[in-house]
């Protein structure tokens, strides 16, 4: 289910990038547009015939807060980390908001070099700078240096929750023209999905009947004028049909809450996993009344908030006073919803209360919130530079989702340690699983081809648990290397003379321009000086 | 490309040529009879019943003291064995007498000798080498002779199905047809049998062969009182060809042998203590290239593993030559074959039920491959990951042995399991506080439940799913009526 969800910017990017931004300047000529952006003070596309029959729109004229961005994205090569990567542009959609801000999807602009951003009745493009983006709820701010951007444009308020059945309008830049499109539908579910920009956090979603298409990600859901989601995922049209979701506001005002401080510090979680408590002995079993209450603590990520608190076999009785049911609801403000919504609406540093039973005694427990970072390697990385390290011809890169996608990984103890990073608590021993992902041909590596995928374990009797400590390992002064990789394979043995007197000819036969990235750093930073505005 | 086919089929050409077309057989002379069977096999995921029986139907190879060959794919799960004389339609019941499903050969005996009187025994030739024919014989619905003429383009140690060991196998090129005796078809030399069908693929019409010496090792053990198997290896190996492996490894020799990754504990060669990091530079007076294979004397280069499966037999003495830490020396290895009740978790297991516990809706069994085989042909993706590792890894994770993995394989709904519906594919560690590496274990720790409960532990999540005994108890009517239980324990 989980594989099936696409991203919209995926399709978009691929479309797009195809046909359309190709050439920019050259319309065909059936299109040759109506619209007439010859004055920069036009009146708001006064030459669209509009029949008087048209019904009154509910929203009012979205075109003065709608953006269309063009983002040039540089999307990170696993397979060859020295390089800068493929380069790509995509068409999302925007809205202005308060303070001269721009709201979109983080997929919109992840891995992006350069962003511009147009508007209606304004023949000028203008460069766009992230402001703030957050991954884990795929939504992003952005700023336009140039105060013209904004002239006569009006920012979008936000509304609550909708309720069921109540008609939505998605506004956004779609597939099948150039132009600003609207479709409506209803609110069909309100639930916890999968955000799959990142592919491991849940979150708040609602599901709208409003066909949404590649190029409506990042713009606004409309009701009674107020902007009530944004539009970002759905399942393409061989999984299920017009299955389209938008982020709600709950999920907006947090990440415009969370980034008041100047930074964005990410979803936090308790880091534990728990079961239902519905069936009777088990209750009985853990000394709780017949009243549908609890659940239990099954898993404890020793590194996450609650590692140090709470233990396995704990009953969740209730968070900050709201009671727990045994099926893991707990009621906010009037709603039944899941009981990680209680943390889901906190801030790193935040506390939760927690009462619980231990060994069928009730206690009570302050848990204060933070990131639980195992998470992070099983999903998607954006803006940074893969991490690698080349020796010898030898490629070895820390375990993370994008590096398992990107070589398709098959290898079943790999797998197995991707796949159970978290739950097993494999990071206790390795926070960073070191693999040997690939091997570039020289002499001295020819007979290595088998260590492919395999996890390194020790060099020279020495424990790695991260990148860092291999760099530091293979940099010891010593004749040879004796790569110990788990599991029962033999050792993988260099002999440094060679793999030294090697290094020029692979570098230049490869391409290579760095040998290594051993610490995560971000793209290069979108500089404001490069942000011009336009006419100047 | 096309100028590499064109070359290659000219060699071939040539070489049957200068082969002066030995005819590979002369149809009237052959010993063959229908062998029909009926069977069903066990159903894992309802390890309480069989499946709808299945009929195969093959050409077995009548060799002497009235015993017909067939392969041990063909008689696996069989209910009824029954041989038909071709030219007479005649038939009769018959019995497996011994069956090997590592090396994919049975022997059939018909309940009456006289039977197959008058079809002169089959003679195995053993001779057969690359560039040699073979003629692949089948039979029409009439009885009639199909005679299908292959040239053998490889000899080399391949994965048998049940991927137990490797084995020599002829390669042959042939463009078999259909018929309904394609289940084990025998392939001829001389009029004498050079193998049978191990498998085929239509697309680049390649058969592989199970061939005359593994055939004549097969019939050799037969013969004895205990069918005792092929020799099984024990360790893993790699290849040597790294030169800087070597010198790690201190090989002090001109650069030859197989570095030993891992020895399985309690086989032969670990009681006649082959080491992890030892280079096996030799077997039987064989040496070892750095490849790890042998020069072998009808052959040539070949797997050294050949040495130990076709070419010796359990309870025989090997000599091994080794380079441990750069000083040569030598052991010997008494080989034997190693049953599946060895393993943690056995590779295959055909003609017996397999073993459960229903536990009020919970339903154990032991981990098997022939359990996650019921994922399909793709199983070691598509299976449970967690159990495809512990299968894979078996020796590493489990070294002291002797036990197997007992699994919550799924849930069945009944009063006591309201809320465990979805749990499944867990691995049990504890119950009731017991360490259970078998069913009997897990059997015994039911047998008093602890204040009215039955803790049940897993690996995974839930970690904890205690149940009520008595509600275990008022279940067991429902898991007979709702969904057809004859009983709740097998454990054989």
């Amino acid at each position: 289910m989980r594989r099936c969800a696409f991203l919209l910017s995926i399709l978009l990017f691929v479309a797009e990038a195809g046909a359309q931004q190709k050439s920019p300047q050259q319309p065909p000529p059936e299109t040759t547009p109506p619209l007439s952006p010859l004055s920069p003070t036009a009146t708001p596309v006064p030459n669209i015939v509009a029949p008087p029959a048209v019904p009154a729109r509910p929203n009012g004229k979205i075109q003065k807060s709608l953006v269309r961005i063009t983002a040039t994205e540089v999307e990170p090569d696993y397979r060859a980390p020295w390089n800068s990567g493929g380069i790509q542009r995509g068409v999302g959609a925007g809205f202005v908001i308060d303070g001269n801000r721009i709201m979109t999807n983080a997929h919109v602009v992840s891995n992006s070099r350069y962003l511009t951003v147009e508007r209606d009745g304004d023949p000028n493009k203008y460069p766009a700078t992230v402001l703030f983006v957050a991954h884990d709820c795929d939504l992003a701010l952005l700023k336009v240096a140039s105060p013209d951007f904004f002239k006569n444009m009006t920012p979008l308020t936000f509304g609550g929750i909708p309720e069921l059945e109540s008609t939505v309008s998605a506004y956004g830049y779609p597939l099948g023209g150039e132009r600003m499109s609207v479709t409506t539908g209803i609110v069909s579910r309100i639930d916890f999905q999968l955000y799959t920009h990142s592919s491991i956090d849940s979150h708040l979603a609602i599901q709208i009947s409003a066909q949404i298409n590649p190029g409506n990600s990042g713009g606004p859901v409309m009701q009674n004028a107020k902007v009530i989601g944004v539009a970002f995922q759905g399942y393409s049209g061989d999984v299920a049909q017009g299955v389209a979701y938008m982020i709600p506001t709950p999920v907006i005002h947090r990440f415009l809450t969370d980034i008041k401080d100047g930074h964005y510090d990410k979803y936090v979680d308790l880091g534990l996993s728990y079961a239902k408590l519905q069936n009777p002995a088990q209750r009985r079993y853990y000394g709780l009344p017949n009243d549908g209450r609890g659940v239990l603590v099954t898993t404890v990520i020793d590194a996450g908030s609650a590692g140090k608190v709470l233990k396995q076999g704990d009953v969740l009785l209730s968070i900050d006073n709201h009671p727990i049911a045994s099926d893991a609801f707990v009621e906010l403000e009037g709603e039944r919803v899941e009981m990680p919504e209680v943390v889901e609406r906190k801030f790193k540093g935040d506390k939760v209360k927690l009462d619980i039973l231990r060994e069928r005694k009730p206690q009570t427990v302050m848990i204060t919130l933070d990131t639980v970072w195992p998470y992070l390697t099983e999903g998607h990385y954006y803006d940074v530079r893969p991490r690698y390290l080349l020796f010898g011809g030898l490629l070895f890169q820390p375990m993370s989702r994008d590096m398992m996608e990107a070589y398709q990984v098959g290898d079943l103890r790999l797998r197995y340690y991707f796949d159970n990073f978290v739950q097993d608590q494999i990071y206790l021993q390795h926070p960073e699983v070191i693999v040997l992902t690939n091997i570039l041909p020289d002499p001295t590596n020819t007979y290595l081809g088998s260590y492919r995928a395999s996890i390194v374990d020790e060099v020279n009797g020495r424990k790695i648990l991260t990148l860092r400590d291999l760099a530091n390992a293979l940099n010891e002064a010593t004749d040879r290397f004796v790569i110990t990789m788990i599991g029962d394979g033999p050792p993988l043995v260099l002999d440094r003379k060679e793999v030294e007197s090697a290094r020029d000819r692979i570098r230049t036969r490869y391409n290579v321009n760095n040998e290594q990235n051993l610490e995560e750093q971000p793209l290069a930073a979108q500089t404001e000086a490069r942000a011009v505005p336009p006419g100047s | 490309m096309r100028r590499i086919i064109t070359l290659l089929w000219l060699t071939a050409a040539l070489s049957a040529f200068a082969k002066k077309e030995v005819a590979a057989v002369q149809p009237r002379q052959l010993s063959l009879v229908r062998v029909n069977v009926t069977g069903q096999s066990f159903d894992y995921f309802r390890p309480w019943q069989k499946r709808a029986p299945f009929s195969k139907r093959a050409l077995g190879a009548v060799l002497s003291q009235g015993r017909v060959l067939v392969t041990a794919d063909l008689v696996a799960d069989q209910n009824y064995v029954e041989l038909e004389r071709a030219e007479t339609g005649d038939k009769m019941a018959a019995s497996v007498e011994v069956v090997d499903y590592e090396a994919n050969l049975a022997l059939v005996l018909p309940q009456d000798k006289n039977f197959l009187q008058g079809l002169p025994p089959l003679e195995i030739t053993n001779d057969t080498v690359v560039g040699d024919r073979l003629a692949a014989l089948q039979l029409e619905q009439t009885g009639a002779l199909v005679v299908t003429d292959g040239l053998v383009t490889g000899v080399q140690v391949t994965r048998y199905p049940t991927d137990v060991g490797q084995f020599l196998t002829y390669r042959v090129s042939i463009p078999l047809q259909y018929r309904d005796n394609s289940y084990t078809v025998p392939l001829v030399k001389n009029n004498k049998l050079a193998g049978l069908l191990l498998r085929y693929d239509p697309r680049s019409q390649l058969m592989d062969v199970i061939p005359g010496p593994i055939i004549t090792h097969f019939l050799k053990d037969a013969a004895k009182p205990n069918y005792p198997g092929f020799p099984t290896l024990g360790f893993d190996y790699f290849p040597t060809r790294d030169p800087q492996l070597r010198k790690y490894a201190g090989e002090t020799g001109p650069g030859a042998g197989v570095y030993v990754t891992g020895v399985e504990p309690g086989t032969s060669v670990a009681r006649a203590s082959l080491q992890a990091g030892d280079i096996i530079t030799g077997i039987d007076g064989f040496d070892i290239d750095s490849n790890g294979n042998y020069i072998d004397t009808l052959y040539k280069k070949l797997e050294f593993t050949n040495l130990l499966t076709s070419r010796a037999y359990a309870g025989e003495s090997v000599p091994f030559k080794l380079q441990r830490q750069g000083k040569p020396m030598q052991i010997t290895v008494t080989l034997d074959h190693r049953n599946t009740a060895d393993y943690v978790i056995p590779p295959y297991a055909h003609d017996e039920a397999p073993r459960y516990l229903v536990l009020g809706g919970l339903v154990f069994q032991e981990l098997s491959r022939q359990y996650l085989r019921e994922w399909g042909a793709n199983w070691i993706k598509d299976a449970p990951q967690r159990f495809v590792y512990l299968d894979r890894f078996q020796w590493e994770l489990f070294p002291e042995g002797h036990r197997r993995v007992v699994i919550l394989s799924q849930v069945l709904p009944v009063n006591g399991t309201i809320g465990y519906e979805d749990f499944g594919y867990l691995t049990v560690t504890k119950v009731n506080g017991k360490e259970i590496h078998s069913l009997e274990d897990l059997a015994a720790a039911v047998k008093d439940p602890v204040d009215g409960f039955y803790k049940v532990e897993t690996e995974e999540h839930p970690r904890e799913i205690p149940l009520d005994a008595a509600q275990v108890r008022a279940d067991e009517g429902a898991l007979h009526d709702s969904y057809g239980i004859p009983i709740l324990e097998h454990l054989k």
